[in-house]
């Protein structure tokens, strides 16, 4: 049967192709207004993303230093699409990554263990450290439904500001720059390739993603998740419970997000420093938009942000465009994502989704 | 065709067709109203009744055919060119804004102005000189969200009207009204029509359209079947020209009788999302095999009737046991542990995930118990061929269980949810609105569901503010009124009179234990 009111039921593109589509269109976008910019600083922009090309993957190294890049982006963005596949909005990541990083960092430099065990510790300290600092929103979240959006950006400005004054007035090392005492060799995430910083956190990364995924597709539990992220009536008609759901996948999602910045001072600095990991939090939330939430999406997603930002070093040293071009490609990609959620929500049914932005 | 012969008919479209996409709406569709009839346009769901009056309307250009309106040939490229030719559309859902007054509602975008400000007196004046030309009185200084949804229609429909509209098109005019309610309507729109108006009625309650119209025009399958003359139509008659084939309307026979009591609720009471009363002191009992119909305006408390009894809405007091169990209060896992099955009133709301499959959807609520999960994993193949096997035994039309829910019809997707929850064995069913924006087809095919759970010994109650398919299932009809259950009738022997009366609070000062 036939209802006219309704989408035809004929569809010439299957679902995933079609947000597949989507997402690309929001790239070449992106890039074309990247573009545009670039010309109005008087530059090629032929010539400025072929630098950026080659500094991303023009060698080994390049290439290495892309995925140095991107490991803490993996991370985070699995982070945010916990929360995102579950309807919710971490955006408090980078807050999460901070104090997970100092955390993880204490451990590291305070505690003698033995190795591994020392790494694992660290970790779990990191992670801790992230799912109590998106405690209280998601509290709120849960009890009365207070906006997480507002409430974890809130927190990421207490969690630089708390760890920069831990880094400079309690635990700063005797005559270093901000930062603290390195951490025990025990503790070191052991690196991938020699002569790079690649190290296991990419593996990590990338278990996570894939776990994510088989969690959301073949688990009871994750069918839950999924089930309160598209629609949490129905959820609640069918017998989930709710208010339970969204406060661990809030504490989830903020673990995973402290774990990120564990495996940042474990594994490529080795001490904490302040202002260590710029905007991988908010990248990894955008990683997890762009990908509309797949986990597998967020993985391709976070290694295209790493390639942008290694290529961006050789890019401002070989052409007059500035490093911030990539940010002004971030956020037209922002920009086109949303306006697409935008656009499915305008069109969807149920007219009772809350919005997001 | 000669000009003196068009002047008799208001609206004539001539070969109309419209595609969207590969779907065909509207096939080479001729439709023409007289002047000062009532003409009805009935159709199942997807027939392409609202397709052929959006045309109508210039909210949708033709693929082909002409449209005259008194004779003239005319372009409707857009709402405003078919308010120009004087018709006006009174739409299902209405489109009234809450927090504004009659008088501002019905002079929006055309506000009568003196000296840069909106003159309110004259407004209100414009509206009383037109209730009294329509016979639709209202008062234009209440703000509308205080006003019932009877109310609100006479409001849309002032609103038409005060745009000069002499063609009045209403969409389903009645699906949110009682039966009183009803008949004033239809008292009105006859008056419309001795003024030398011409109404154009899209309807699928055949009584209604044999009572009340001149002439029907029958859709199906975006096609014309034919115009008949009312009087020359019966009820079977016009829903075999509907449906194609014959239907059965008659109260559904039934054997058995009933069981243990398998749902009680004594003196419940309950708060609306505002913290108002909603349920004061409901007491009833569902027995197996036994239909118990709740019949009411909507809006008098069945929704959080059905949220209590389904673990969605906490009571403020009273006891609810489900098969021995107590449920008062207890989440909807537990519930349904319990022994609950539920089909929600809003299947777009509560009973659906639109974006995820059938298979999917189907899933819910057993994603973590035997067949379809062991050790908190899924097992997907037995979920899909689960959905597959109620495709076919509900016959859902559709492309198979990997499609989405979204691409089904209305009818289809409540088929969705129907085969989720009827088919799990439980031993109380709640069904809210089952049929609401369901055509009369696939309506006949889920109250042959119901009747087959019934005589399966399965405890149902039944919420409704369709009366006829209460009277047609039911073995007890309650009727709520204000959050109370004001009367306990037996269907057999209840009027629609009686019955009308109980639902608008005649009885109000009577309290029933059910």
């Amino acid at each position: 049967m036939t209802d006219t009111t309704a989408a035809p039921s004929e569809r010439r593109v299957p679902v995933w192709a079609e947000g597949l589509i989507g997402q690309m269109l929001a790239l070449l976008i992106a890039l074309t207004g990247g573009a545009v910019i670039i010309m109005l600083v008087g530059e090629s922009p032929l010539h400025v993303y072929t630098v950026l090309l080659r500094g991303a993957f023009g060698s080994t190294e390049n290439i290495a230093g892309s995925l140095l890049q991107a490991t803490p982006i993996i991370v985070c963005g699995v982070a945010a699409c916990v929360a995102l596949r579950g309807g919710l909005f971490n955006i408090g990541v980078e807050g999460q990554l901070y104090v997970g990083g100092f955390a993880a960092a204490w451990v590291g430099f305070t505690l003698n263990l033995p190795a591994g065990l020392h790494v694992i510790v660290a970790l779990a300290a990191g992670m801790a450290a992230g799912a109590l600092w998106i405690a209280l929103p998601a509290i709120m979240r849960a009890r009365f439904n207070a906006n997480e959006v507002v409430s974890t950006i809130l927190m990421n400005y207490v969690a630089v500001l708390l760890t920069s004054y831990l880094t400079i007035a309690v635990f700063k090392r005797p005559g270093g720059w901000s930062e603290t005492e390195p951490i025990a060799e025990t503790a070191y995430l052991p690196q991938l390739l020699d002569g790079s910083r690649v190290n296991v956190g990419l593996i990590i990364g990338l278990a996570l993603a894939l776990g994510l995924y088989l969690f959301l597709r073949f688990t009871g539990a994750g069918y839950a998740v999924s089930a309160m992220g598209s629609n949490p009536k129905f959820a609640a008609y069918g017998g989930v419970r709710v208010k339970r759901n969204i406060l661990l996948v809030l504490l989830s999602s903020g673990a995973i997000g402290g774990m990120a910045g564990g495996i940042e001072t474990l594994g490529v600095h080795r001490r904490f420093m302040e202002g260590f990991a710029p905007g991988f939090g908010f990248d990894g939330v955008i990683a997890a938009l762009l990908a509309n939430g797949n986990p597998i999406g967020v993985v391709f997603a976070a290694l295209f942000f790493g390639a942008l930002r290694k290529g961006s070093l050789l890019m401002e040293v070989e052409t007059g465009a500035s490093r911030e071009i990539i940010t002004v490609i971030q956020a037209l990609i922002i920009l086109c994502v949303s306006a697409q959620i935008l656009i499915r929500h305008r069109g969807g049914i149920s007219g009772e989704k809350r919005w997001k932005f | 065709m000669a000009a003196d012969v068009a002047t008799d008919y208001a609206i004539e479209m001539i070969g109309i067709t419209k595609r969207f996409g590969l779907l065909t709406a509207n096939r080479d569709v001729s439709f023409a109203v007289r002047k000062g009839e009532i003409h009805a346009l009935v159709g199942e769901n997807g027939a392409g009744k609202t397709t052929l009056m959006n045309v109508l309307f210039g909210m949708h250009l033709p693929d082909a055919g002409q449209i005259r309106v008194n004779g003239q040939q005319v372009d409707i490229t857009s709402p405003q060119v078919a308010i120009g030719l004087g018709l006006g559309m009174v739409h299902q859902h209405f489109k009234l804004v809450p927090s504004l007054t009659v008088a501002e509602n019905i002079f929006l975008g055309m506000e009568i102005v003196r000296g840069g400000f909106i003159d309110r007196k004259a407004q209100a004046a414009a509206v009383r000189a037109l209730s009294v030309t329509s016979g639709l009185v209202v008062d234009p200084d209440r703000v509308v969200r205080d006003l019932s949804v009877g109310i609100e229609q006479r409001v849309e429909i002032l609103k038409v009207l005060a745009r000069g509209a002499r063609i009045v098109i209403l969409d389903e005019p009645t699906a949110v009204l009682t039966p009183q309610e009803s008949r004033d309507l239809f008292r009105t729109l006859r008056g419309f029509t001795d003024q030398g108006m011409t109404v154009i009625l899209i309807s699928h309650h055949l009584d209604e359209v044999l009572d009340v119209s001149d002439t029907v025009t029958v859709l199906r399958d975006g096609a014309v079947i034919g115009t008949e003359p009312a009087k020359a139509l019966t009820e079977a008659r016009l829903a075999q020209m509907m449906v194609g084939r014959p239907v059965d309307f008659g109260r559904k026979e039934r054997q058995g009788t009933a069981g243990a009591p398998v749902l009680t609720l004594s003196r419940v009471h309950a708060r609306d999302d505002r913290g108002l009363p909603a349920l004061s002191d409901v007491t009833l009992t569902v027995h197996a095999g036994e239909i118990v119909a709740i019949a009411g305006v909507d809006g008098n408390g069945q929704t959080e009737l059905a949220e209590v009894v389904a673990g969605l809405r906490m009571p403020s007091f009273g006891d609810i046991a489900l098969n021995g169990h107590d449920i008062a209060g207890a989440p909807a896992d537990i519930v349904r542990s319990a022994g609950l099955a539920h089909v929600p009133a809003n299947r777009l709301v509560r009973g659906v995930d639109a974006q995820a499959s059938i298979t999917s959807n189907i899933l819910m609520g057993r994603q973590n118990t035997a067949p379809f999960a062991k050790g908190g994993m899924i097992r997907w193949p037995r979920v899909r061929a689960e959905a597959a096997a109620l495709i076919k035994r509900f016959d859902i039309r559709t492309q198979g269980p990997a499609a989405p829910v979204k691409s089904l019809s209305g009818g289809n997707m409540q088929k969705v949810v129907l085969a989720r929850e009827f088919t799990q064995g439980k031993p109380f069913l709640l069904i809210d609105q089952p049929t609401r924006g369901v055509d009369i087809g696939a309506t006949e095919g889920i109250h042959d569901e119901i009747m087959r759970r019934r005589a399966e010994g399965i405890a149902i109650l039944l919420i409704s503010v369709q009366l006829d398919e209460c009277m047609k299932l039911a073995d007890r009809l309650l009727v709520m009124f204000q959050g109370r259950v004001v009367a306990d009738l037996d269907p057999l022997s209840a009027t629609t009179n009686e019955i009308g009366m109980h639902m608008m609070g005649a009885s109000q000062n009577r309290k029933v234990s059910a």
